[in-house]
């Protein structure tokens, strides 16, 4: 109990200093405050004093200016004025000691104790983190001390030798320089260990045992939650990638009411982006190079321009500028394709750029790699030349190998001129260097900003990125639409899905990512009460028909049950049940 | 107004996968067909580049109607450049490029020349050796994106020597035995007569009518066997050009197939391999390899086809413009670095010369002819020429020599620079072929090693002269016996007789009559030497010869002691001494050249610019997207964020404040902390102020977009999380 106390008022005492400390925190604060033993504060943390102590003997310097640290020594610096009880042999774990300090009746302030404690407590983590700060010191001073030990026998040795030769007397030269190097070191910290040994005194850690505690103390750190400063990428990738840092909270967007399309684009009309005009001005500039493009171009170059934002409308004033530009008789023919369009299939560029050719010929079906022979030959009859615009070539429709090499030997057709942009920030892996001098590209920066409104739908695509919903018909409408198609029991199914699913969400069981799902052999049993089906299959079949049309999604948890799911919100399948019933 | 309309015209046409793009109105197209010179709407002008004056405009648009075959997409510069001098600079670069390129062209044909040869040989041979199908390895490297010159030459020449058809197969083209099978009959068919072939194919039932009348399957091998009967010796070849990306069960099949028809097909193979002929027969069966007779052919490396093509289009005499040491060392570095092929050097080379003319106004100089009209120098050009750091020191150097008429005559009178300027093209060829003879002399003496590009870059850089490091011939010539300098002086004077083919460097023995005559009468007086010290026990020395010198080795005192003794030299051996040294004297006051950076007016000529080269064809993208996200101010220049720094700031574009969030993110993300934690950056306490709702759309598209650029995926460890994808 008086052991407490010690430690009441030490750690009553200790804000107050800690505020005062100094930037060097060498210099030992001259207060004679009680005596207290080395070990005293940070009773309740042993752990965190044992990394301490032994990181004040093993540390380099860098490791010994966290506060935390230095406090500790200079507890034990100011210890051996006015500690004159040997401390009890191994006081270590935690236990209240049974020697009685006297000193409690210097208890100064009668502040509560706990909470005191918990601000103790609270400024470990500081400690911590200077220990697995950028490099590890620990490890440095071990190798030091190896190389330390390692001079020192090559020293003892050429001593013992005799007989040198020049080469050697160099050798020797480094060892003792490297042993000379780290007595430096070490003499600072032996005179910290000194100091601790007077103050501990018959404490009986042995040198050989503190050796092996900055081992431990490597060991046990913790890892700083902070993210260490400016590092290159792939050292970032390993450093957020190491096991157990993913820590996130479990907070989630439920909460939030999500956009539906209707409010998306109502408020987007009405939004006004403050960078317009500056990504207009940014804009014009890149048109500036229009002249620039177009000669490359000529000169059999394909040009690519990459960089952040939709250039979508650039690309539509370049085919504008090329087709008023040309003075020849023979226009060249544009073709524009968007590759962001989800369904766009080579097969449609070729027969597109087929009717751009001549309108009355018509393409054989079939092979792409056919299509494009024939093509080409179709092309090469003909004096004209075609501008292929494509906008996102890294698109994921476009991503395939086979479709890129269509491409690329299109561009490589002499009178065949491509433009294309990208979007993503490494497009390029999508060639290898065949296609690469086949398309032979010449790059340029087109940062615009401009806003991917028409390439992206914000809305589906966030939500995919959530996992809330899969592309689907387009809410309450879309679903009755659907049902008004489908045969009476087909609709009894739906009702008796939706009815299960939301008592499922009044209940708050079964939520998964997808939202609450039902298993599958329940709604099974259900149909088969009501008499909507009488087999499995039956069953499986009107499913199926769901499934079709994205009303319902199924996956497996992850005991491996089948379950079935509406991606839908409460309120809408509410509406849908509503409509149902009626 | 127009602007709507085009506006509209989008909406529709965004959403297709593609479309053919007709000129916003027809109002205008109209205009644009009857191309008169009345001014051009201001719509128009605007789209053009901003720095065209809109007089300037229509002249170019008057003289590029006028030559029609002339037009092209040169801009003028200097803001009024005249039209011709615009029309001259297109020229130019019209004429320069396509010499080079056919010289290039030539050079890789002829690279792949021996190879041709040994596989047109084999093939004719192995049939009467073998009854199994002969197969020609031909090991090609791994750049795949040179093999296309190669199989292409390949079917030519197969085609002449041995009448056969031949059928070029790429994996890609062939991804099953059906699709393989068709492909090779319809191409055997069509490359041997591609007129009268009176047989149908109906793709869509699949089948082929032959003239027999019969009705084939369209991959059934007997339609090939009818079509080539006629003919004597039905013999097809078929090159699978990258063999590794065969699948090895369709190989196998196929060599199956051609094997069992081989008795009235005669079938030859070809293999395009990249890696080795054990790797590849690894990966077939055993039984299939039997039926293959093969040989193994090697193509040329690509080291050296780099070199020639570097001799005829960089080097070469032809190569009008000249290539500055920076950006060749960048050029040739790339391709000893990374497998970059030698067409990306070969589109570098272009793209310089594209560079070069659109960009420089002065190459207007650089004619082909060497001759500009005096006419067409604006005073922008004499403006232009007196800002450029060559006049500078050239202008000092004269005020150095003390020649001040010319230096204030350079400074002030247009006339008088506009005919330094003109002597100017003289002089630059003057130049190139020192430097060429130079070089040329130095690889003839055979004693460096260094590659010839090592040796004109260096050469273009700091210049030739014996003495410097990159040219260290002093030394070898010195050491070289009699027998090595009579050879050294009849390489050198056949080297000046000859010239250089591949450089494209004549003969210039009427130039250097002096030269020869010195060097052949030190050949004959060290001949004569030879001819007085034959008897001699000692053969002829100079004091330079290694042998002159006598390595002595002494032991003292458990300590070696090295020490050298000059043997003495007899009068004959003086004498070749002084022979040596005159010729050294001769060698370097001809092997000699400038830095082509010393030249007045190298501007003109000598393009060293790395920049658009990098740019254009070594884009860093990570660079650009990241710095783009993290600085948008950077680009936009905009008021509101600057002061960020490439900190957050509220007003930034929504996905660059994502993409901050992001970077300080982990490899997890959840998508609630993130839009809390964006929300409180945008929302009602910030600066911006913006509600709930307004904040979450702009939420959205940052999301969606950072998603497309492959930034995030969806997660399935947690609810709302997202994945990171991208540490750039």
């Amino acid at each position: 109990m008086v052991r407490r106390k010690s430690t009441e008022q030490e750690s009553a005492s200790r804000p107050a200093r800690k505020r005062e400390l100094p930037l060097d925190h060498y210099e030992v604060p001259d207060e004679t405050t009680s005596p207290k033993r080395r070990r005293g504060p940070n009773k309740n943390n042993i752990a965190d004093t044992d990394i301490g102590a032994a990181t004040a003997k093993a540390s380099s310097l860098k490791a010994l200016k966290e506060v935390g640290l230095v406090e500790t020594i200079t507890d034990g610096a100011n210890g051996p004025q006015s500690s004159p009880q040997p401390t009890p042999v191994k006081k270590r774990r935690g236990r209240p000691p049974k020697v009685k300090t006297g000193e409690a009746a210097n208890v100064a302030a009668a502040s509560t104790p706990l909470a005191k404690r918990r601000k103790n407590v609270a400024a470990t983590p500081v400690k911590l983190n200077g220990i697995n700060g950028v490099d590890t010191p620990s490890r440095r001073n071990n190798a030091d001390r190896s190389a330390r030990r390692k001079s020192a026998r090559a020293l003892i040795d050429r001593v013992f030798g005799g007989a040198l030769s020049d080469d050697e007397d160099e050798d020797g030269g480094i060892a003792r320089e490297i042993y000379e190097s780290s007595e430096d070191e070490e003499g600072d910290q032996e005179g910290q260990e000194a100091r601790d040994d007077d103050q501990e005194g018959p404490d009986p850690t042995t040198p050989s045992k503190k050796r092996g505690r900055p081992r431990k103390a490597v060991s046990a750190r913790k890892r700083s939650p902070t993210p260490p400063r400016d590092l290159p990428p792939h050292e970032q990738y390993f450093y957020q990638n190491k096991p157990g840092l993913t820590k996130t909270s479990s907070n989630n967007l439920s909460s939030l009411d999500l956009l539906t399309h209707e409010e998306y684009f109502s408020v987007l009309r009405q939004l006004k982006d403050p960078h317009a005009s500056d990504v207009e001005f940014l804009q014009s500039l890149h048109a500036e190079s229009f002249p620039q493009w177009s000669f490359e171009i000529s000169q059999g170059f394909s040009t690519c321009l990459y960089g952040y934002g939709s250039k979508r409308r650039l690309l539509h004033q370049f085919a504008t500028y090329l087709s008023e530009r040309s003075l020849s008789p023979q226009q060249p023919k544009v073709v524009i394709v968007n590759g962001y369009v989800r369904t766009t299939t080579i097969r449609e560029i070729l027969s597109t750029i087929s009717n751009a050719i001549d309108p009355s010929y018509k393409l054989v079906s079939g092979n792409p790699v056919v299509m494009v022979q024939n093509l080409l030959s179709l092309l090469s009859t003909t004096g004209l030349t075609v501008v292929l615009i494509i906008n996102s070539i890294d698109a994921p429709p476009l991503r395939k190998a086979m479709t890129q090499s269509i491409l690329a030997q299109l561009a490589a057709h002499t009178q065949i001129r491509l433009v294309c942009s990208a979007d993503t920030p490494n497009f390029h892996l999508l060639w290898d260097s065949g296609l690469r001098s086949s398309f032979n590209f010449a790059f340029h920066d087109c940062t615009t900003f401009g806003s991917f409104g028409t390439e992206i739908d914000a809305v589906d695509e966030v939500h995919e990125l959530l996992g809330r919903k899969a592309r689907h018909v387009g809410g309450k409408e879309g679903v009755t639409y659907v049902l008004r198609s489908l045969p009476e029991n087909a609709k009894s199914l739906f009702r008796l899905l939706v009815s299960e699913v939301l008592a499922m969400m009044d209940e708050g069981g079964g939520i998964t990512a997808e939202g609450p799902g039902i298993e599958y052999r329940i709604l099974y049993n259900k149909a088969v009460e009501e008499f909507i089906c009488s087999s499995e299959m039956a069953f499986r079949t009107l499913l199926k028909e769901f499934h079709d049309h994205q009303i319902i999604t199924s996956h497996k948890d992850s005991i491996g049950t089948e379950l079935l799911s509406l991606p839908f919100r409460k309120d809408e399948l509410e509406a849908i049940l509503e409509d149902l019933m009626s | 107004m127009a602007e709507l309309e085009d506006n509209t015209v989008f909406q529709q046409d965004d959403h297709r996968a593609a479309y053919i793009f007709s000129a916003p109105s027809s109002e205008d197209q109209h205009h644009h067909d009857a191309s008169s010179s009345a001014a051009r709407p201001t719509k128009r002008r605007r789209v053009s580049s901003k720095k065209d004056g809109s007089k300037s405009r229509q002249q170019t648009a008057a003289a590029a109607e006028e030559t029609a075959a002339t037009r092209s997409a040169f801009t003028p510069l200097f803001n009024s450049e005249s039209p011709e001098a615009v029309r001259l600079r297109a020229e130019s670069f019209e004429t320069a490029w396509p010499v080079l390129d056919a010289r290039i062209q030539h050079v890789l044909r002829e690279a792949n020349r021996n190879t041709l040869d040994e596989v047109t040989s084999f093939i004719r041979n192995a049939e009467a050796e073998t009854t199994q199908i002969p197969a020609g390895i031909i090991i090609t490297g791994p750049n795949i994106a040179s093999q296309d010159l190669l199989f292409e030459q390949l079917a030519d020449t197969l085609c002449k020597a041995t009448q056969a058809r031949f059928v070029r197969l790429r994996s890609a083209e062939a991804p099953n035995l059906k699709a393989a099978l068709k492909k090779i009959i319809k191409d055997a068919r069509a490359s041997g007569r591609d007129d009268d072939d009176d047989t149908d194919d109906d793709d869509e039932t699949g089948l082929s009518v032959c003239k027999n009348g019969r009705k084939y399957l369209n991959y059934d091998l007997e339609t090939l066997h009818v079509a080539l009967d006629v003919n004597e010796s039905p013999r097809v070849i078929v090159a699978f050009q990258d063999s590794e990306a065969f699948d090895s069960g369709l190989l196998t099949d196929l060599i199956a197939l051609f094997h069992s028809w081989h008795d009235r097909i005669r079938f030859s193979v070809l293999f395009g391999i990249a890696t080795s002929v054990q790797l590849f027969q690894a990966r077939l069966l055993k039984s299939t390899a039997r039926y293959l007779y093969g040989a193994q052919f090697d193509v040329v490396q690509a080291g050296s086809v780099l070199e020639s093509v570097f001799k005829s289009a960089v080097a070469g005499s032809q190569a009008l413009v000249r290539l500055g040491p920076s950006l060749l060392r960048n050029l040739v570095e790339r391709q000893q670095d990374q497998v970059a092929g030698i067409q990306v050097f070969i589109s570098s080379l272009k793209y310089a010369y594209m560079c070069h003319f659109y960009a420089n106004p002065l190459s207007m100089f650089l004619t082909a002819d060497g001759h500009v009209d005096r006419q067409l120098l604006q005073s922008e050009h004499i403006q232009a020429v007196r800002t450029l750091g060559s006049f500078k020191a050239h202008v000092e150097a004269a005020v150095e020599a003390r020649q001040l008429n010319h230096a204030q005559s350079l400074l002030n009178d247009d006339s008088y620079l506009v005919d330094q300027i003109l002597k100017q093209g003289q002089r630059r060829q003057d130049h190139v072929m020192r430097l060429l003879r130079s070089l040329h002399l130095i690889t003839a003496m055979g004693i460096l090693s260094t590659p010839f590009t090592d040796l004109y870059i260096s050469a273009l850089a700091e210049g030739i002269s014996l003495s410097s490091d990159m040219f260290a011939v002093v030394d070898p010539i010195k050491r070289l016996g009699p027998d090595g300098i009579i050879s050294l002086i009849r390489r050198l004077v056949s080297a000046i007789e000859a010239g250089s083919p591949e450089l494209d460097l004549p003969g210039w023995e009427s130039k250097a009559d002096e030269l020869i005559a010195s060097l052949g009468e030190i050949r004959n007086e060290v001949e004569s030497l030879v001819e007085r010290t034959k008897d001699n026990r000692n053969p002829l020395k100079s004091k330079y010869g290694a042998h002159s010198k006598v390595l002595r080795t002494t032991v003292v005192a458990q300590k070696v002691q090295l020490s050298r003794d000059t043997a003495t030299l007899t009068d004959e051996d003086n004498a070749f001494t002084k022979a040596i040294n005159s010729l050294m004297d001769i060698l370097s006051q001809h092997i000699h050249c400038d830095p082509a950076e010393s030249l007045f007016l190298h501007e003109a000529w000598l393009y060293d610019s790395k920049s658009p080269y990098r740019d254009v064809f070594i884009p860093r993208l990570a660079t650009t997207f990241g710095r783009a996200l993290t600085r948008p101010h950077d680009y936009l220049g905009c008021a509101c964020c600057g002061n960020a720094g490439g900190a957050v700031a509220s007003t930034l574009p929504t996905t660059a404040i994502l993409y901050h969030l992001y970077l300080e993110a982990g490899a997890l993300i959840n998508v609630a902390d993130l839009w809390s934690a964006y929300y409180a950056s945008v929302g009602d306490e910030s600066e911006l102020g913006l509600d709930e709702r307004t904040a979450l759309v702009h939420f959205y598209e940052g999301l969606a977009e950072l998603r497309m650029m492959g930034f995030v995926r969806q997660s399935k460890k947690k609810a709302d999380h997202v994945a990171k994808l991208k540490w750039l």
